[in-house]
C-alpha cells in the first residue's frame, strides 16, 4: 500500500507551482516589458541614470519578494515592505519623467503593480486592491502635479484598465486554482480512504473465512454426529467435546471484536462455558499487558479451553507483564495432566502437576 | 499458651464485620480476640494504650477511601491490616506506602485475614496474592529493585500456586520461597514515606535473617544520584 499523501501536502505542491508561475510572470514583465520600454525611451528621460537606478531598485524588490513567497506565505510586514519599496520606486520614476509624456515613457507602473501581486497574492484580496489603488492614485497624483490634460486622463484610464485589470485577473486566477487544487487533493484523499476501507473490509472478510474454516474442522462434524445420532449426548466424552466446541465458538466470536486487551476478553469468553458448568473462574492481570498477535492469542486460548474443560471446580487465570512479553498462567483442579495444544507462534507452554492441581504457563515474547 | 492477639474491626457494613468476626471465632487455635468494632475511625483511642494490637481497616468507609488515614492510625500505635474490595494495584501500593502491614482483598479474606493479622501482630510480612500482584505491576520510578528470584517467587505466588508448588517449580524449599517473598515485602518497607510500622517490619526482617542491612538500599532518584556524584567540572566540591 502506498503512503498516504496528506491533503494539505498535495494542495501545497500545486500552490507552489502557481507561485513559481507568478514569479516568472513578474520577473519576465520587469525584464522584457519594463526593461524594454526603459531602453527604448532612454533619450526621453531627464536622467536615464536615475530611471535605471529605480529600475534596479524595483528588480531588487522583485527578487526579495520572490524569495519571500517561495519560502512560504510571507507575513504582512515583509510583504508590505516589498510592496511599499516598489510603490516608492515607481512614484519616483514617474515624477522624474518629463511632464506630458509620462504615460508614454513610464515603465514603472506595471512593474510596481506586478510586484504587489507577487507579494500580496495569498493575503486578503482587500490588501492587493488597496495596493493597486494606491499605485494608481500615486501615478495620477504625479500627472495632476505636472498639469493634467484631457488626453492624459484618457490615457491614464486606458493604462489603468488594462494593467490593473490583468493584475487582478492573475491574482483571482491563482486564487481559483488554489481552491481547485485543495479540492483535487481532498478528492484524492477520500479516494485513498475508500481504498483503505476496502482493504480493511477484505481483511475482516478473510478473518471471518478463517474462522468459518476452523469451525468446519471441529464444530460442524460434531453437530453432524449429534444430528445423525452417532454421537450420544449422554456420553461424558461427547459432552466434553460439546463444551470445548462451545468455548471455541465463543472465543471465535470474541476474536472479531476489536477491543483493547483482547486476550483478556477472549479468555473471559472462553471461561464462560466452564462457568456455566459451575466452575469458579478467576481472571486477574498484573501490569500493563502488551498486545499479543492473533495467532499467538489463539495458541493461548486453545490451552485455556483445554484446561477450563478439564477443571472440576476452580480455575485461576492470570496475565502478567514479564520482561519481554506476557505470562498467561492457569491453576486448576484438573486432577489429571491436560494435553495442551501444540506450542508455536512464539508461545512456549510449561506445566506442572502436583497434589491434583495443574499449573500451566504460556509465555509469549515480543522478541 | 500465648496471649491471643487483640484486634479491632473498622468496617461500615455490619454484615462484613459479622463475617470477619466469624472467621476469627472459627480459628481452631483461637489465636485472635476481637475487642472492638467501629463503623468509622472516630471511636479509636490513641496512644499511649491502644486497645488492640491490630486494626482490620476497610479502605472504603461510607463511600470514602481512607488510605490517607493509615499514617494517623500507625502513629497512634496500631498495626493496620487493610481489608478491601478494591484491588487496584495503585491503591494497594498506596496502602503499603502509608504504613499498613498487609493488604487482604475481600475475596482473600477467608483464607488470609486471620493469618495476616497474626503476622502483623509480630511485625512480620504477610503477602497476599493481591499484594503480590500490586508489587509485580509496580511501575513507579521509586519502586524497590527486586531480584530475579524474588520476582519469580512473587509471580508464581500471584499466579495461584501454593508456596510448596512454587518451591518445586523453582527447585528451592518452601521456606526459601517464603524468604524471597518476605524479602521483597521488606524492601517495600524500606522505600517511600517513613512510618514506625515500616521501621518495625524492617527491624523484624533483619532480626529474622530475611534481609541483611546491606541489602536495604534507600531509594534515590536518578536526578538526586546525579546531584550527589562528585562533579568533574566544579572544583572545590
Amino acid at each position: 500500500m502506498t503512503a498516504v499523501q496528506p491533503t494539505a501536502m498535495m494542495s501545497g505542491r500545486y500552490q507552489r507551482a502557481f507561485t513559481i508561475a507568478v514569479v516568472f510572470l513578474v520577473a519576465g514583465w520587469h525584464l522584457a516589458g519594463a526593461g524594454g520600454q526603459l531602453l527604448h525611451n532612454r533619450s526621453a528621460y531627464g536622467s536615464f541614470a536615475f530611471q535605471g537606478a529605480m529600475w534596479l531598485v524595483m528588480a531588487l524588490a522583485i527578487t526579495a519578494g520572490s524569495v519571500l513567497v517561495l519560502r512560504g506565505a510571507p507575513g504582512w510586514r515583509p510583504a508590505w515592505a516589498v510592496a511599499v519599496i516598489a510603490l516608492a520606486a515607481s512614484t519616483a520614476a514617474a515624477a522624474a519623467s518629463p511632464a506630458g509624456q509620462m504615460l508614454a515613457v513610464n515603465w514603472a507602473w506595471g512593474s510596481a503593480g506586478w510586484t504587489g501581486v507577487l507579494v500580496l497574492l495569498r493575503r486578503r484580496f482587500a490588501e492587493l486592491a488597496a495596493f493597486l489603488a494606491a499605485e494608481a492614485l500615486a501615478t495620477l497624483g504625479v500627472q495632476v502635479w505636472d498639469g493634467l490634460h484631457g488626453t492624459d486622463l484618457a490615457g491614464f484610464l486606458a493604462v489603468l484598465a488594462w494593467s490593473t485589470g490583468a493584475q487582478v485577473a492573475v491574482a483571482a486566477g491563482v486564487r481559483a486554482l488554489d481552491a481547485a487544487a485543495g479540492q483535487a487533493a481532498a478528492a484524492a484523499q477520500s479516494e485513498h480512504a475508500a481504498r483503505e476501507r476496502a482493504a480493511t473490509a477484505e481483511i475482516i472478510r478473510a478473518a471471518r473465512h478463517a474462522r468459518w474454516l476452523a469451525l468446519q474442522e471441529s464444530a460442524v462434524p460434531l453437530v453432524a454426529e449429534l444430528a445423525a445420532g452417532t454421537a450420544d449426548p449422554g456420553h461424558a466424552q461427547v459432552r466434553i467435546r460439546c463444551a470445548v466446541q462451545a468455548a471455541r465458538l465463543r472465543r471465535l466470536l470474541a476474536e472479531g471484536d476489536e477491543v483493547p486487551g483482547s486476550l483478556v476478553h477472549e479468555l473471559h469468553a472462553s471461561a464462560d462455558v466452564a462457568e456455566r458448568r459451575g466452575v469458579a473462574v478467576e481472571i486477574e492481570t498484573a501490569g500493563p499487558l502488551p498486545q499479543v498477535p492473533g495467532p499467538a492469542r489463539r495458541v493461548i486460548t486453545d490451552a485455556a479451553i483445554a484446561i477450563l474443560t478439564a477443571a472440576r471446580s476452580q480455575v485461576r487465570i492470570t496475565l502478567a507483564a514479564v520482561a519481554a512479553g506476557i505470562a498467561v498462567s492457569f491453576v486448576a483442579d484438573t486432577g489429571v495432566v491436560v494435553r495442551l495444544p501444540a506450542v508455536g507462534e512464539g508461545v512456549a507452554i510449561e506445566q506442572q502437576q502436583d497434589d491434583g492441581m495443574l499449573w500451566a504457563e504460556a509465555r509469549w515474547n515480543s522478541r | 499458651m500465648e496471649q491471643p492477639v487483640t484486634v479491632a474491626i473498622v468496617e461500615d457494613h455490619p454484615v462484613v464485620t459479622e463475617g470477619v468476626a466469624s472467621w476469627i471465632r472459627s480459628d481452631p487455635g483461637q489465636r485472635v480476640r476481637l475487642v472492638q468494632t467501629a463503623r468509622d475511625l472516630t471511636g479509636l483511642p490513641a496512644m499511649p494504650r491502644p486497645p488492640a494490637d491490630v486494626v482490620i481497616l476497610d479502605l472504603e468507609l461510607s463511600g470514602e477511601l481512607v488510605t490517607t488515614e493509615i499514617p494517623g492510625l500507625v502513629a497512634a500505635g496500631y498495626r493496620v491490616v487493610a481489608f478491601s474490595g478494591h484491588s487496584d494495584p495503585a491503591i494497594v501500593l498506596e496502602t503499603l506506602d502509608n504504613g499498613a502491614h498487609a493488604y487482604v482483598s475481600k475475596e482473600e479474606g477467608r483464607d488470609h485475614l486471620v493469618e495476616a493479622v497474626l503476622a502483623a501482630a509480630t511485625d512480620r510480612p504477610y503477602v497476599t496474592r493481591s499484594q503480590a500482584r500490586a508489587m509485580l505491576a509496580d511501575q513507579r520510578p521509586a519502586r524497590p529493585a527486586l531480584s530475579e528470584q524474588e520476582r519469580q517467587a512473587l509471580l508464581l505466588w500471584f499466579q495461584g500456586m501454593s508456596k510448596a508448588s512454587v518451591g518445586r517449580r523453582m527447585s528451592i524449599s518452601e521456606n526459601t520461597v517464603r524468604q524471597y517473598i518476605s524479602r521483597a515485602r521488606a524492601k517495600y518497607a524500606a522505600t517511600g514515606r517513613t512510618a514506625p510500622s515500616k521501621d518495625a517490619l524492617l527491624a523484624r526482617a533483619i532480626e529474622d535473617g530475611v534481609i541483611k542491612p546491606g541489602e536495604i538500599v534507600p531509594y534515590k532518584s536518578f536526578a538526586r544520584a546525579l546531584a550527589d556524584r562528585p562533579s568533574l567540572g566544579a572544583p572545590g566540591r
